[in-house]
């Protein structure tokens, strides 16, 4: 069994030696293709465990290497859950989903993991043993460590223990599609009508025809929501959701069939723009990703104003196509384009980088002096 | 500008007791341009400064001991309202209620509600990662901040975060939010609206135990039921707030009340609320009311947030705490405050919000009478060590400021102290902004004394 101290040794064995590593989870998604510059693999899959489960708090502590779908059957024989859900499913561990900051459909209505996540232990690039945040849902103690982890793509520090926020499972929950029309002004429209609807749906994702299809729902584009609570208020929440059109009931597992049916060999983007230009993000999505051969698929979060594209690359998609719909995607206007994953050959042809300004950068000497963790994932030499 | 040391007399706290501390200058800059060239002159002249909104924090984070106070109150515009993606963004001096009040027409609100929230500035809010009793739902100013434009203490302008709230990269604003004036001052901030809910319902629930209504949030809690408010308060701040112009009409010969928000969708609403009305009377409730009207439920809110003021009658100095446990933890800890009051002859208000675990046991005190004055804080500090040993933390949401700082070490490692000094030296190397706070200046294990004061 690994332990935080056996960590820092090994890291600060790696400092010294300038031997860089590449940190890994359960490797669910190693083929995130970030051309990572190691020579060795540090692995925090046998880093696991729940540490301490309070209900009456609903809080909980698990080692990095715990997987999430442990986490779910822990939280749920007490009727609570982790709303992280992250796209890509419930095999990766509760470390990679933080460190990559990771989120899923219920984001919106339940938040990003930097919402999430109360306190987490760390091991810095030199060997420090580091506890930032705490085990209460509410601390202002200090400078926040813990945001700064979140998604730092495991480059200031190995996550070793987090700790997160729970909710109690809804009463009831109820999962409808709702068929829709995907032209930029319908669209625009019905992020405006999500948004100002009397409550938050626990999920609302648009789903392309592809996607459609594949989940065997229908054979055009819908608008796939999940509504909580108790009885009345599901009740009345679908009788509000009557604006929308037509709908019909979809069978609840088809979120977790959505969140894993990401394809092995794989290109993901994630495209976030303002919610008022969601039909404008969708339409220039679909137009840059269409060509690809094989295809790809598409969702999207209306009232986050984020589209995520999956393209299959073991069809025959060369990476200069790829780097084509990319760069159409990143040169339509305003917003953060996110590479989630890449073919190994199409990464230098892009060469994306991230956290290069003078701040991040000031961050990883402090942090990884020696630069032995996960160096090249966030592009360039860091 | 004032040099005068009897006009800089007025600067010279904020809302912690017990500290004076003289700023040598206050500088009042009026526009964002004119914050720029104040913090790049003082960059040249290598010049500590404390930057400062309405100066009502609780934790003396705006208390400036011989170095130039930055005062942003001047920048007090609303530039841009997004009615359709719900963000505003304001100057850092805008204040918290105006800027409420300001999107109101469109149905909207900005959720974190301190309670000095008539007075506090949102750039005072994002340096203490402000909260509020409505924060145990829709959460605390972190998660309401989508960007910040900043000048760091180098003069350097820079922009975090975006529109979008959607981040490749480190989560920069994230790191600001709650860096107490030490990583830079805000000339913008880009914050998320909150759409009015459409129904609202308010309890208050009387009990003739602290103990009772501990359990009660404890049983609420552990439900699953998320109320929008949880909020308590005991017997002494319940007759200093019915013997005020704050009269709420809360039962005062009860131990303790509790009240309780319940808010969103209507639909269903009133389930949830049969539902806490039982747990309370299972819990041991005397009666639980439910506010009839908006002027019911705002008299039963007004006491809560003038509590602070309503002590103001019993004695001339007050201090506001605020410490965390975990929420199953609260009938142990009430039970050892007030132990730890009775020992040291004080008297202590909880008025606190009970559904984070949030407390705040205030001491109505005489600072002048040195007796008095040492013993307050002698069961000051067994609060705190109690509150660290029930696996909780030192604040909440007032920050560390001066008046935590002697705790920074019992609630965390050298080698954590060590990783938030070589943040805050990521964003001031020379430790100009807001010196000697927030982590204490023997934890970093790189010091050499690089601060020179002017």
């Amino acid at each position: 069994m690994l332990s935080a101290p056996a960590i820092a040794e090994r890291l600060r064995e790696a400092s010294a030696a300038r031997q860089r590593l590449r940190i890994v989870g359960a490797g669910t998604w190693l083929d995130a293709g970030r051309p990572v510059d190691a020579v060795q693999t540090l692995s925090l899959s046998e880093h696991h465990g729940i540490v301490e489960y309070v209900p009456g708090d609903l809080t909980l502590t698990a080692r990095a290497g715990t997987r999430l779908s442990d986490i779910t059957a822990a939280t749920a024989a007490n009727g609570q859950w982790l709303p992280l859900a992250p796209w890509g499913g419930d095999d990766g561990t509760l470390g990679a989903t933080v460190s990559t900051a990771t989120a899923g459909p219920h984001a919106a209505a339940l938040g990003q993991p930097r919402d999430v996540v109360l306190g987490l232990e760390f091991v810095t690039g030199d060997g420090h043993v580091v506890r930032a945040g705490g085990r209460v849902v509410k601390n202002v103690a200090g400078f926040d460590l813990t945001r700064l982890l979140v998604g730092s793509w495991g480059t200031l520090g190995v996550i070793t223990e987090v700790s997160v926020r729970l909710r109690a499972l809804p009463e009831q929950t109820r999962t409808v599609g709702v068929a829709v029309d995907t032209s930029h002004a319908t669209l625009n429209e019905l992020a405006g009508t999500l948004r100002a609807l009397p409550f938050v749906p626990l999920a609302a994702e648009l789903l392309d025809t592809t996607a459609s299809v594949q989940l065997g729902i229908g054979d055009r584009a819908l608008l796939l929501v999940k509504l909580g609570g108790n009885e009345k208020s599901v009740k009345g929440q679908l009788e509000a959701l009557s604006v929308l059109g037509d709908r019909k009931d979809v069978e609840p597992s088809v979120w977790e069939t959505l969140r894993s049916m990401e394809p092995a060999a794989a290109a993901v983007w994630r495209w976030s723009r303002l919610p008022s230009v969601f039909g404008e993000t969708w339409n220039a999505a679909d137009r840059a990703t269409r060509q690809l051969k094989g295809g790809a698929l598409m969702h999207g979060n209306p009232a986050r104003g984020v589209v995520r594209v999956l393209a299959a690359t073991n069809a025959g998609v060369s990476a200069a196509e790829l780097t084509r719909a990319a760069i159409e995607l990143q040169a339509i206007g305003r917003g953060t384009v996110a590479i989630e994953r890449l073919p190994r050959d199409a990464w230098p042809l892009l060469e994306p980088t991230i956290a290069q300004d003078a701040l991040s950068r000031a961050l990883r000497d402090k942090y990884d002096p020696a630069r032995v963790l996960n160096t090249g994932i966030l592009g360039g030499d860091t | 500008m004032l040099e005068r040391k009897s006009e800089l007399l007025a600067y010279s706290s904020d809302g912690l007791p017990g500290y004076t501390k003289v700023p040598n200058l206050a500088v009042f800059p009026g526009t964002r341009d004119e914050v720029i060239a104040v913090v790049r002159e003082l960059a040249r002249e290598n010049v500590p400064f404390v930057p400062r909104g309405a100066g009502t924090g609780l934790s003396g984070g705006a208390l400036a001991d011989g170095v130039v106070l930055l005062c942003l109150n001047r920048l007090r515009r609303i530039l841009r309202v997004d009615s359709v993606n719900q963000l505003a963004v304001v100057e850092p001096g805008v204040v918290n209620t105006v800027l409420t009040r300001e999107v109101s027409a469109y149905g909207l609100h900005y959720a974190p509600d301190p309670s000095s929230q008539a007075a506090c500035t949102i750039g005072g809010n994002v340096a203490e990662n402000a909260g509020g009793p409505h924060c145990l739902k829709y959460g605390v100013t972190l998660n309401h901040v989508v960007a910040v434009n900043a000048v760091l203490p180098d003069g350097t302008v820079t922009t975090f975060g975006n529109d979008s709230g959607e981040n490749a990269g480190y989560d920069l604003v994230g790191t600001f939010v709650g860096s107490e004036g030490c990583f830079g001052v805000a000339l913008d901030v880009t914050v998320k609206l909150q759409r009015n809910p459409q129904a609202v319902r308010t309890l208050l629930a009387d009990f003739m135990s602290i103990d009772a209504a501990a359990r009660a949030v404890s049983a609420i809690i552990a439900r699953g039921i998320l109320p929008a408010a949880l909020e308590m308060m005991d017997a002494p701040t319940i007759r200093a707030v019915e013997a005020s112009i704050y009269a709420a009409g809360y039962p005062a010969d009860a131990e303790a009340v509790l009240l309780i928000e319940l808010d969103g969708f209507e639909a269903g609403l009133d389930d949830d609320v049969a539902t806490v009305v039982t747990l309370c009377t299972d819990a041991g409730a005397r009666s639980v009311r439910v506010a009839r009207d908006e002027a019911e439920r705002g008299r039963l809110w007004q006491g809560r947030k003038k509590a602070f003021g309503a002590m103001g009658r019993v004695s001339p100095h007050l201090v506001v705490q605020d410490a965390v446990v975990p929420r199953t933890k609260l009938p142990a800890i009430l039970e050892e405050i007030h132990g730890i009051a009775t020992r040291h002859r004080v008297r202590v208000c909880n008025v606190f919000h009970a559904g984070d675990g949030n407390l705040h046991p205030n001491i109505p005190y005489d600072a002048y009478d040195p007796d008095e004055s040492s013993r307050v804080h002698i069961a000051m500090r067994e609060i705190m060590q109690a509150c660290i040993a029930a696996g909780g933390s030192i604040t909440g949401e007032h920050g560390v400021g001066m008046d935590k700082l002697a705790y920074m070490d019992q609630l965390f490692t050298p080698d954590t102290l060590s990783a938030m000094c070589q943040l805050r030296d990521v964003f001031d190397p020379l430790r100009r902004a807001n010196p000697g706070k927030v982590v204490p200046i023997h934890s970093c294990r790189e010091w050499g004394g690089v601060v020179r004061h002017a």
